[in-house]
């Protein structure tokens, strides 16, 4: 008798079709199974989680303490990754006490030299989350593991050394990812590693300032953007080289910088760079300068009010709103300005500060200013628009009804 | 004749089967790129983004036409969003009902003379507003547009932020949406230009205080095959198209932008009937003729939910306008195929779009036609008829069920067994008669498109309101 396969084979191009049919059919088999499956297996093995995790915090102090001997559960992959994953957790939140008490939970029971070997010796996905969990503790010891991930071959690998570094939130760490972008460069996106370098250089910025000299490219912009971050007043000297460098990227980088420096020293610096030909330099350093809250600044925002960029007009509006003093003498300046845009970018934000009605009633008991300047600076509140002008949001928008534009 | 009908039988079958076999390619391509992100993701910590300095300011757009029933429930589901430098502008794009009065009572709306720079085309503005509630949420009062392109410009023009995110009013985003979908921008804000979320069907799901409450599947049939039709359309096809950067449509419900250059290339269009698939197709245009490295990514975690339509005349509607905006953009751009300097998009994603999704209704419906005529003729071999129609039935099944697959490993939103029961369920029913039907109402579209009907008309929806938990 003939088998199946060769009555197929006598089909002869049909074959063809009658296979595909086949194996469609086996797919779509093997696809219901897999889910129903799949199914069955998770919520199995989640009630069994549940119930375990439930027994494990009941005896969690016990556990930590080494009441419970390590060797009781250790062994147990089940058991080690609940307990492990409660701890990690549990450090996110913890404050130093117990931080304390938990890394030392982790060293002595071993779940540190665990991560450390599986962040050396294992590859691919299992590599890369030994990576970040060892990053999670927190342990010194394991730096030099993580240093390792981030000269691997694989950009995945590196990527989960460089979050686990990052997760370190030490300066020694922070030592090593600047050393590692010393020698190879760029070799990663930008965000993971100012994310981790953020982190890291937040108790010490002051290790950036040498890399920040030799480095160029996108790694200089990227470190310039880390140090705008994460600057403290004592780097005021160091950031004066940056307000000069030829990189638009790293001027603004130290106009926000610069909103951590003494603000003696950072005023001119500032000014400066306010009129700097780039607008995303001057919004940065007007941005910086309104963080300050001073009456010396108000001539240098009165200048970004006429700016040609329409966010560093706001800035510079939302700032001068922001001083909330000397509130008439500044707006008879805008008025004096006779720029209608300045002028609305100042009615706007003092509209969105709820400041609109205190304005009115400041300049109606001025005693600076003769009862013309009164009227004359109430009828420009009132409309919005400079005497002799169309009104600044007809300027802007397209008049009712008219052909769309 | 006879040998016309032969022709064209084989013809129908290998159009079939490579259309299959691209989406077999994709759903694998899908599947590992999933499987990737998601791993990837166990690295991410989305609530050190929410508290980044490093995050760039967003401006949220949301175009409301008379959706009186849901902008208060919408508005605050907005304002509820995690992400750390937020505006949030919602145009009401000339509402006939109470809408603007809704969001005056709620929100405390005060007349404000924000900054509206026309660089954008958008009908007239009558007044700007600002929250006295929550200072972040702005509403323009405008004239109608006649479409939320127009809508949407006119937010673009009052945007302040470098990143837009344009959202329809009536669509609930999971609260840290915004994070997730900012991640690719973040990882690469000099080449990565726009990102687009996943759509996924409300219908039947319960929601609470403008936030999902609860996932289910809805109970209409026309409803759950959608939802195949939104996962299969989603997890598979944009999940590979991203993946090769040949992205096309990020889709009007949910999609983050860089102003700049939504700006550059005038913003939506506010005749297009398609203004998303628009959009997207004038970005990719205006970068490869500037020979930018960039790139326009899809993220298929952060969730954006939308009712779809739940009777055959609105979905009929819904899908010849669909069709009839590809065609409003495969037309005017169809000098960019097969040009290099269109790159992969003029060699890849353009001629896919042309086969597989314009003429699919024409190549379809003329298959069974000659199926039918060769039948009638008695030249219609029974059995190449019948393994045609069980292959094309068992392969098309196997993407389907594949897209539910993908969404059983990944997100699994649908927790309930009944749920996947009927989900698989209708894998194997939605063949017989609705993609029939589906196939008439692209031609539909076609025709009319031909015809000169270039009008975009909103469908009309319950709202939020209609979905909230009792």
């Amino acid at each position: 008798m003939e088998s199946i396969f060769e009555k197929l084979w006598r089909l002869g191009p049909a074959a063809l079709v009658l296979k595909a049919i086949v194996v469609a059919i086996t797919a779509n088999g093997l696809l219901l199974a897999f889910i129903l499956l799949r199914r069955a297996y998770r919520k199995r093995y989640f009630a069994k989680r549940d119930k375990r995790v439930f027994e494990i915090r009941q005896r969690w102090d016990a556990l930590i303490s080494g009441e419970i001997p390590f060797e009781t559960w250790r062994a147990n992959s089940f058991d080690r990754r609940i307990i492990e994953t409660i701890a990690l957790d549990a450090f996110e939140t913890a404050g130093p006490q117990e931080s304390g008490r938990l890394l030392q939970f982790l060293r002595e029971s071993g779940l540190i030299e665990k991560r450390i070997f599986e962040a050396r010796q294992l590859t691919g996905w299992r590599r890369m989350k030994a990576l970040v969990a060892l990053g999670r503790t927190r342990a010194p010891e394991g730096i030099p593991a993580l240093t390792e991930g981030l000269r691997d071959r694989d950009p995945e690998t590196r990527l989960a050394a460089l979050r686990g570094l990052g997760r370190m939130a030490c300066p020694e760490a922070a030592d090593e990812i600047l050393a590692w972008v010393g020698e190879r460069g760029l070799c990663v996106p930008a965000l993971p590693l100012q994310s981790a370098l953020v982190q890291c250089c937040a108790e010490r910025p002051q290790v950036l300032i040498p890399f920040l000299q030799y480095a160029d490219g996108p790694l200089r912009e990227v470190l310039a953007r880390v140090l705008g971050e994460v600057a403290t007043p004592s780097l005021g000297a160091d950031l004066l080289q940056l307000v000069g460098d030829e990189h638009e990227e790293l001027r603004a980088a130290a106009a926000r910088a610069m909103s951590h420096v003494e603000p003696a020293l950072a005023f001119n610096v500032l000014s400066q760079l306010a009129r700097d030909p780039t607008w995303f330099v001057r919004l940065r350093a007007i941005i910086s300068l309104g963080g300050f809250s001073d009456p010396r600044a108000i001539p240098v925002l009165l200048h970004g009010l006429a700016d040609s960029h329409r966010l560093v007009r706001l800035r510079a509006a939302e700032a001068l709103v922001g001083l909330r003093t000397k509130m008439v003498a500044i707006f008879q300046q805008v008025t004096q300005m006779r720029d209608r845009y300045g002028l609305h970018a100042y009615l706007t934000a003092t509209e969105n500060a709820d400041l609109l009605e205190k304005l009115k009633l400041e300049v109606q008991a001025s005693t600076h200013l003769s009862e013309d300047e009164k009227k004359h600076l109430q009828k420009i509140l009132k409309s919005g628009m400079l005497s002799s002008e169309e009104p600044a949001i007809a300027e802007s928008v397209p008049v009712k009804g008219a052909e769309r534009l | 004749m006879i040998r016309f009908l032969e022709f064209s039988n084989h013809a129908l079958f290998w159009y079939y089967l490579a259309s299959n076999l691209a989406y077999l390619v994709m759903l694998i391509v899908a599947i590992k790129t999933s499987a990737a992100h998601q791993r990837r993701l166990e690295s991410h910590r989305l609530p050190w983004l929410k508290e980044s300095p490093l995050a760039p300011p967003i401006t949220i757009i949301a175009p409301a036409h008379n959706e009186e029933a849901s902008i208060r429930v919408a508005v605050r589901n907005l304002l509820q969003l995690d992400y750390p430098h937020l505006e949030i502008i919602i145009v009401n794009d000339g509402s006939q009902d109470r809408t603007l009065l809704e969001m005056q009572e709620e929100f405390q709306l005060r007349p404000v003379r924000a900054v509206y720079i026309p660089e954008v085309k958008s009908a007239a503005v009558r007044g700007l507003y600002r929250s006295d509630v929550d200072v972040r949420l702005v509403v323009v009062d405008k004239e109608p547009g006649g479409s939320k392109a127009d809508a949407v410009n006119a937010g673009l023009n009052v945007a302040t932020s470098p990143y837009v995110c344009v959202v329809d009013a009536d669509s609930v985003l999971e609260r840290d949406a915004l994070l997730r979908i900012m991640v690719p921008i973040l990882a690469d804000p000099k080449r990565v230009v726009a990102v687009g979320g996943i759509i996924r069907v409300l219908n039947g799901s319960e929601i609470q205080g403008g936030q999902l409450r609860r996932v289910r599947l809805p109970r209409k049939s026309i409803e759950v095959i959608q939802v195949i039709e939104y996962l299969r359309a989603f997890l598979i096809g944009r999940e590979a198209w991203g993946q090769g950067n040949m992205l096309m449509i990020i889709s009007g419900a949910f999609g983050v932008f860089r102003t700049d250059l939504v700006r550059a290339v005038g913003g939506y269009r506010s005749r297009a009937i398609g203004e998303d698939f628009d959009l997207v197709s004038r970005m990719h245009r205006h970068l490869l003729e500037k020979g930018a490295d960039y790139r326009i990514h899809f993220v298929p975690d952060p969730m954006c939910w939308t009712e779809v339509p739940s009777d055959l005349k609105s979905l009929g509607r819904q899908r010849a306008r669909w069709q009839k905006g590809l065609l409003d953009v495969l037309w005017p751009n169809r000098d960019m195929l097969f040009r290099p300097r269109y790159g992969r998009i003029g060699c890849f994603a353009l001629p896919y779009l042309w086969l597989f999704e314009l003429f699919a209704p024409v190549i379809e419906i003329l298959g069974i036609a000659t199926i039918i005529l060769a039948a009638c003729l008695g030249v219609l071999s029974r059995e190449f008829f019948l393994q045609f129609l069980i292959f094309g039935y068992a392969f098309a099944t196997v993407i389907s069920i594949g897209s539910v697959l993908q969404e059983e490993i990944t997100y699994k939103r649908y927790n309930d067994w009944q749920d996947v029961a009927r989900l698989v369920s209708y894998c194997f029913l939605e063949h017989f008669p609705y993609r029939q039907l589906h196939m008439i109402w692209r031609l539909q579209g076609l025709w009319q498109y031909l015809r000169g009907d270039h009008e975009w008309r909103p469908l009309k929806r319950k709202g939020l309101e209609s979905a909230q938990a009792p």
